[in-house]
């Protein structure tokens, strides 16, 4: 008690330390019967992406990195810890970083402790209508790539990294840290609100009860914690929204080369089918991975396939036309024989699909529901919204997981404003900025991938030549097209 | 012109970016697209034996010739061949394969690609098949018409080879569909198949064909509106795609059964319809020249009664 009265730059409100002082001189006549809950100046409930880069973000900053902070994680984080894969083999769940979120982690310092060989920056990306065949290709083209140290970084799009090479790098920069009260392997049992005792009273900060018996009390709960986030649910925010009915399949593939521009130039492939866009992001040396979001009927049949009816399965999804897609969904098996037959008469460009997939790396096959979910609102007393608790969007456009890294930027940006101006950092009041700044532009970006999965959606009708049109127009328009890959990037906004 | 080629291969050379850029495009001018207009000296290579790839021009003016002649005179086989496969792309050849490629069935006909010719059917056999299946009533049929499956032309002029079997395979089964149906080859016959054919199928063709109603008798015009289009539009808008019918398979089976899969029901017989008309035209003919004869007969008795009372006065 005496140490949080003493430490600099606790904020512990007068009325308290008036009441604390007063028992201090009694003489600590009271029992300690009563456990006074652990308090925080931040407790995280989470240790995802979103989570540990918050918590690496204040400890790093020395504005902030006196804030007494704790993470709770429902799993066993020395799992993450220790990850390792050989260079050969790759986790089926990978996102893609965008620069900006990568200049955020260099600037918490927790890029280089990612494995990089394992981080496949990707220069080149190409989207087609699988109905009519209409195609959009994106790279930094010479004269028009944002500023850069150096010119191939230059023309990078983005980087295909895995989930947990992440996580891991954050974890060992959080490690090299420091000053965590880190309490893994711990669920939350309950989230209430702090007791009033003789000395303080925490009847309106969160108190949250852990598996383990442990109860911490925050000035700030920050909810890092997924989709079902019991921190929202605690707050009382409600994420509206819709499923799409679909889910994303992914695999780790390997394929016939390093791709067509070789190992330097590396090239993102995405076909809108009528059931959903189909996805191949490429890792390092000959191998990729796959995000194919589906119906759950066809998602359940391409994970009860054979290896290498799945590897034609894949293959087929970038070459063959939408009829033959469907019917080669309702066999059981044999579709390797099929794709054969239909590739001899199916007229395309080798060039412009990816290379063939030749494997898939045993045990990568999974899938994940699609959905749509938006909290009304990412603050409220004491408690902030980070990442997927925030927002879940549809991973067409690659976007969720930089958006997580974008809002937890701006927050950590918020507790560094609150903090240099004396603000108490987990009221309301500290905490707007945040909202303001984040949550107009999440919005825009979950419509936007909303409507482009509606749009891609229809197989007939009019809707068909018109998105075709309009591709091939935004393909031709040069200045809209950077404008889009700027925004998908990141990149702050220029006008002139 | 040397000198400036090899200051840009130097220039490209230096960028490695645009090398990329300079190999897709060598790679682009080796494999480049089929022109869409050409003239008759730089007409594309086939994509089959028997292509012969034609120009928008040439196109345009093959609609409306091959159209206006077989409209004027159906004997021209050839006419019609022409005139469906020119009108056959775009959209409508690539919707029948789209057809035949969501059928099992369909899928099987691509892979094995039968073709129905005079030699490939064997007639013998198809006689001695029991009354009431598919093989013997097209054999009776066949021989009703005294026609024969003759080898149809060969489809020219369709750019991708896969549609161009499709094409060829509705074009060889078209006698199937009359047995299925049971209508005659006479021209009242032939346009309410088309209709069926075109409700079925969506073939322009077949579409463009129901105009040839229009150079029917007034009788047959009459009946083609009021009991043939109706029946060609309501079934061939319910029944399954004909175009998927593996018929060599299908030879051995009760004909009823096979309409009934199909959702098809027989029209009326248009030829004892036909046969009845005839007779009753006949019937009333010869009343009407047995009664001209008998007012002749009594006006040439009358004449000849006034001619002999003038010669008996005179």
């Amino acid at each position: 008690m005496d140490a949080l009265v003493r430490s600099r730059g606790a904020y512990v409100c007068r009325s308290c330390t008036r009441s604390l002082r007063r028992q201090w001189l009694r003489g600590h006549s009271y029992s300690t019967a009563a456990t006074t809950p652990d308090i925080y100046d931040v407790v995280c409930v989470g240790g995802g992406p979103a989570g540990l880069s918050l918590l690496t973000a204040l400890r790093a900053n020395p504005v902030t990195s006196h804030l007494r902070v704790a993470l709770v994680e429902a799993q066993d984080l020395a799992k993450v810890r220790s990850w390792t894969l050989p260079p050969d083999r790759f986790s089926n769940r990978c996102s893609s970083l965008t620069p900006a979120s990568v200049r955020f982690l260099e600037s918490i310092g927790a890029w280089n402790h990612l494995a990089r060989d394992r981080v496949q920056p990707y220069h080149e990306m190409q989207v087609w209508d699988g109905v009519t065949g209409a195609r959009i290709e994106f790279d930094w083209g010479l004269g028009s790539a944002p500023p850069a140290r150096h010119a191939v970084e230059g023309t990078t799009i983005a980087y295909m990294n895995e989930n947990l090479n992440l996580t891991s790098g954050l974890l060992k920069r959080l490690d090299e840290l420091g000053g965590v009260a880190v309490f893994d392997g711990a669920k939350v049992e309950a989230i209430t609100y702090g007791p009033e005792t003789e000395e303080l009273d925490l009847r309106q900060w969160p108190l949250v009860h852990l598996s383990s018996g442990n109860q911490l009390c925050a000035r700030l709960l920050v909810g890092a914690d997924g989709a079902n986030s019991p921190v929202r649910s605690f707050a009382g925010i409600s994420a509206p929204g819709w499923d799409y009915d679909r889910h994303g399949v992914v695999a780790t593939l390997e394929m016939e080369g390093d791709g067509w521009r070789g190992d330097q130039i590396k090239i993102a492939y995405q076909r809108f089918l009528p059931t959903g866009p189909v996805a191949m992001l490429p890792m390092p040396g000959r191998f990729s991975t796959l995000v194919w979001s589906t119906t759950p009927a066809n998602a359940a049949v391409l994970k009860s396939l054979s290896r290498k009816d799945f590897v034609a399965m894949v293959n087929a999804a970038f070459r063959l036309s939408p009829v033959d897609l469907a019917y080669m969904h309702t066999q059981e098996a044999g579709q390797a024989d099929e794709y054969s037959w239909r590739i001899q008469h199916t007229p395309h460009d080798p060039r412009a699909v990816p290379q063939e997939v030749v494997a898939v790396q045993e045990g990568t096959v999974a899938s994940f529901p699609l959905r749509l979910r938006h909290a009304d609102t990412y603050i409220a007393e004491r408690v902030a919204l980070v990442g997927d608790a925030a927002h879940t969007v549809h991973p067409l456009a690659g976007q969720g997981l930089n958006q997580g890294q974008g809002d937890v930027q701006s927050l950590a940006k918020t507790i560094e404003y609150a903090v240099t101006h004396g603000q108490d950092i987990g009221v309301t009041m500290s905490l707007e900025p945040y909202l303001s700044e984040r949550y107009a532009a999440n919005h825009v970006l979950l419509g936007v991938c909303d409507k482009l999965h509606k749009l891609y959606s229809a197989s007939s009708g009019p809707l068909v030549p018109l998105r075709s049109v309009g591709l091939s127009a935004v393909n031709a328009l040069t200045p809209l097209k950077s404008f889009l890959m700027n925004r998908a990037a990141g990149n702050p906004l220029k006008l002139f | 012109m040397e000198v400036t080629l090899k200051r840009t291969a130097a220039l490209v050379a230096r960028n490695p970016l645009q090398q990329h850029a300079a190999a897709a495009l060598a790679a682009a001018q080796h494999q480049r697209r089929r022109p869409f207009s050409f003239s008759s000296l730089t007409r594309p290579p086939p994509n089959y034996p028997g292509h012969v790839p034609l120009s928008p021009v040439e196109r345009a003016a093959l609609v409306v010739g091959a159209g206006l002649g077989s409209l004027f005179n159906p004997y021209r086989g050839d006419l019609i061949a022409i005139f469906s496969e020119v009108t056959a792309t775009p959209y409508f050849i690539y919707r029948l394969r789209d057809a035949m490629l969501a059928s099992p069935t369909g899928r099987r006909i691509l892979r094995d690609r039968p073709r129905i010719t005079s030699t490939s059917l064997n007639l013998p056999r198809l006689r001695s098949l029991p009354e009431g299946t598919v093989g013997r009533t097209y054999v009776a049929w066949l021989d009703r018409e005294g026609v024969s499956p003759d080898t149809r032309a060969p489809v020219r002029h369709v750019d991708d080879e896969e549609c161009a079997y499709v094409l060829q395979r509705y074009r060889e089964c078209h006698d199937f569909y009359h047995a299925l149906t049971g209508l005659p080859v006479v021209r009242e016959g032939e346009v309410a198949l088309k209709a069926f054919e075109f409700a079925n199928t969506l073939l322009p063709m077949t579409g463009l064909s129901v105009f040839a109603a229009a150079t029917l008798k007034p009788s047959e015009r009459r009946r083609f509106r009021e009991i043939y289009l109706p029946w060609a539009l309501r079934n061939g808008l319910r029944a399954k795609e004909v175009i998927n019918v593996y018929w060599e398979e299908q030879l051995e089976r009760n004909v009823e059964d096979l309409r009934r899969e199909l959702g098809v029901e027989p029209p009326p017989d248009l030829r004892d319809i036909r046969k009845r008309e005839r007779e009753e035209r006949r019937k009333k003919k010869e009343a009407e020249a047995a009664a001209a004869a008998a007012a002749a007969a009594a006006a040439s008795t009358a004449s000849a009664a006034e001619a002999a009372a003038a010669a008996g006065s005179v």
